[in-house]
């Protein structure tokens, strides 16, 4: 169980002028599960070959359980990282590839073919040890990879893009692999992904990076419900966004006045509301509630998407198909925002 | 026309000059081996000149050198080569140019590289009258024989030489093609750098060596030109000794000639053969 710090980590690759990453900080406590989350290019993958020692930063410091580990070399570190395109070493058998790291650390052979043995058990796959790697399906190398991690019993687990390779069913699958193994051996991980989706099913906590930049870190419920800016709301599905000002607690637009949360401060700001959380119809108290002209409805199976115009406003909702049967683009519909539902960005 | 009779047409010329100039004179040496050269009178074949071929001590010890000659120069080449790419492959100042001139040679003949050692390393060579003039030896005589001598030191410098960048250009096109990542999860999964090397990079890029290195061999096997020029008179290469056999003044000698240079391509084939078979077990451990 390691304690993970990343302190003012920067990265300027040579003949660049622009950080691949800058300034990030980042503190990871001992056993949790951590995703960095951000487009392709943001620097997701350069901060976890930083970790793993296999870049040095340009600037900034990397901490495990307080002890600077700049200066080790990569095997050092206690760090391993499982790629993304998994790189099983093809010459060798599943059986040897799951035993390398032990083998490197001249462990005698009886006890490397006991190991792999149980690993094989843990990741589902008891029978397939003497298989190359070029045998096995993609979810089965991923759960090769991730043995072959796992049993130099690491203190800090690296994963890159871990479930992006895997079609639907392997990727719960795995999801689910992963995060019992995680759980049981209560090692410190960190895993990069593009997608908000894998991040908010996998992770304890998400560090959202764009642009090089660390926008928010925490608990994944929060990047839905407290974004800290438009760029994150639009980057975890955010659509609605209404200007106005606060006064004390109410918010003023072309909504009308709508009734916020504690915590929002006075000013100019922008308004946002996920499109799952507008409910049809009035409120009990008659507050928070705009009539509206439906300007289209698409029908998508399990929810229907609402196109809401209020002034020159276009609000998105998405509601329950039963809920909105009766109603017909070009009719107006009540929308009800509920208050603890609302947030307000920065302007 | 049939796309497969339009590929065949296409290729005619290209597969009859092989078929005519290598087969056949294959077929031809093959006949004359076998003592049957009917310009001589000579038509009733036999298994003479393979006798006296294999009776011949001077046979055997050419074989040796020709042995040591190729199978040391692939091995240094391919040592040298593989350092060579593990540093080019890198990003540092001026790599281009280093990569230039690393490849540089690989245009230059033979023959101009085997005068090269010639100048450079022979006891009247330059190297020698340095040392002479420094006084480190007494007269550039006693500089050490490195051409024309026993262990074919000139020979296999000037292959080395040459060789090297053919090799370095093959393995590191290979690695770049890999690239650093296998190398990356061994060292996360605790590899040092030279275990990296060993049971990563190595195994990974050993197919292409192998190719460039089979190439190297089987050249070095049957070339004539530089044991030719840089080698001692006796023992010489298998293929200087069939030359020689060959201009004979003594016609008859012909066939003894042929089937040296049968039993050289054949021995080429056999020696090429065990060296794949064996470096694909040791790449398979």
């Amino acid at each position: 169980m390691t304690h993970v710090s990343l302190q003012e980590l920067t990265k300027v690759y040579p003949g660049s002028v622009e950080p691949s990453l800058d300034q990030l900080s980042l503190e990871i406590a001992s056993g949790e599960l951590t995703a960095l989350l951000g487009p392709s290019g943001c620097g997701k993958t350069t901060t976890m070959k930083m970790i793993a020692g296999l870049l040095a930063p340009t600037s900034g410091d990397v901490t495990f359980d307080g002890r600077s580990v700049l200066k080790d070399k990569p095997e050092d570190r206690g760090v391993v990282m499982v790629f993304q395109n998994y790189l099983l070493f093809p010459y060798m058998t599943v059986a040897a590839n799951i035993g390398f790291g032990l083998k490197m650390r001249k462990i005698n052979q009886t006890e490397i073919d006991q190991r792999v043995s149980e690993m094989l058990d843990l990741v589902k796959l008891p029978d397939l040890g003497s298989r190359r790697p070029s045998e096995l399906s993609g979810g089965q190398q991923q759960r090769v990879a991730l043995a072959r991690a796992l049993i130099v019993q690491p203190n800090v687990l690296l994963l890159d893009e871990p479930l992006s390779n895997l079609d639907a069913h392997l990727r719960f699958e795995m999801r689910d692999l992963i995060r019992n193994l995680q759980q049981d051996m209560g090692i410190t991980t960190i895993f990069v992904t593009h997608d908000q989706e894998e991040a908010v099913v996998l992770a304890d906590k998400i560090a959202l990076i764009l642009d090089g930049r660390l926008k928010q870190y925490d608990v994944s419920s929060a990047f839905y419900s407290r974004p800290i800016d438009k760029a994150t709301a639009l980057f975890f599905g955010g659509q609605n966004f209404i200007e106005g000002q606060v006064e004390t607690g109410v918010f003023n637009s072309v909504l009308g006045k709508m009734q916020l949360p504690a915590g929002c401060n006075n000013g100019a700001g922008i308004l946002t509301i996920r499109p799952e959380n507008i409910r049809i119809g009035q409120s009990p108290d008659g507050l928070n509630t705009v009539t509206a002209s439906l300007s289209d409805k698409i029908y998508m199976g399990t929810q229907t998407r609402l196109l809401c115009q209020v002034g020159d406003s276009l609000l998105e909702v998405i509601a329950n198909p039963n809920d909105v049967q009766e109603y017909e683009v070009g009719q107006n519909i009540s929308l009800h925002f509920p208050r603890n539902a609302l947030w307000v960005l920065p302007s | 026309m049939s796309d497969r009779l339009k590929i065949t047409l296409l290729l005619f010329p290209a597969l009859s000059i092989i078929i005519v100039l290598f087969f056949g004179g294959l077929l031809v040496g093959l006949m004359r081996s076998f003592n049957y050269m009917p310009v001589i009178g000579l038509t009733e074949p036999d298994l003479s000149a393979y006798i006296a071929v294999f009776t011949d001590k001077e046979f055997y010890l050419s074989f040796l050198l020709t042995f040591h000659i190729a199978f040391t120069s692939t091995v240094i080449s391919c040592i040298l080569a593989v350092g060579a790419a593990l540093l080019l492959r890198r990003r540092f100042i001026g790599r281009a140019i280093v990569n230039f001139l690393f490849q540089l040679n690989l245009t230059v003949p033979h023959l101009v590289g085997a005068i090269g050692i010639l100048y450079l390393f022979s006891q009247s060579g330059s190297f020698a009258r340095l040392a002479a003039q420094w006084e480190m030896i007494a007269s550039p005589s006693d500089f050490p024989a490195l051409v024309f001598d026993p262990y074919a030191i000139g020979i296999i410098l000037q292959y080395v030489w040459k060789e090297v960048p053919f090799i370095g250009v093959i393995v590191l096109a290979n690695m770049q093609s890999i690239g650093e990542d296998y190398e990356s999860v061994s060292r996360t999964l605790g590899a040092s750098r030279w275990q990296s090397f060993r049971h990563v990079l190595l195994p990974l890029i050993f197919p292409g060596m192998l190719s460039a290195s089979v190439m190297v061999f089987a050249f070095t096997f049957g070339a004539y030109e530089i044991p030719a020029l840089l080698g001692a008179n006796f023992p010489a290469a298998l293929p200087v000794l069939a030359y020689r056999k060959y201009t004979d003044v003594d016609l008859a000698a012909r066939p003894e000639a042929m089937a040296m240079a049968i039993v050289i391509a054949l021995l080429s084939a056999v020696l090429i053969y065990l060296y794949v078979r064996f470096s694909r077990r040791k790449a398979g451990r």
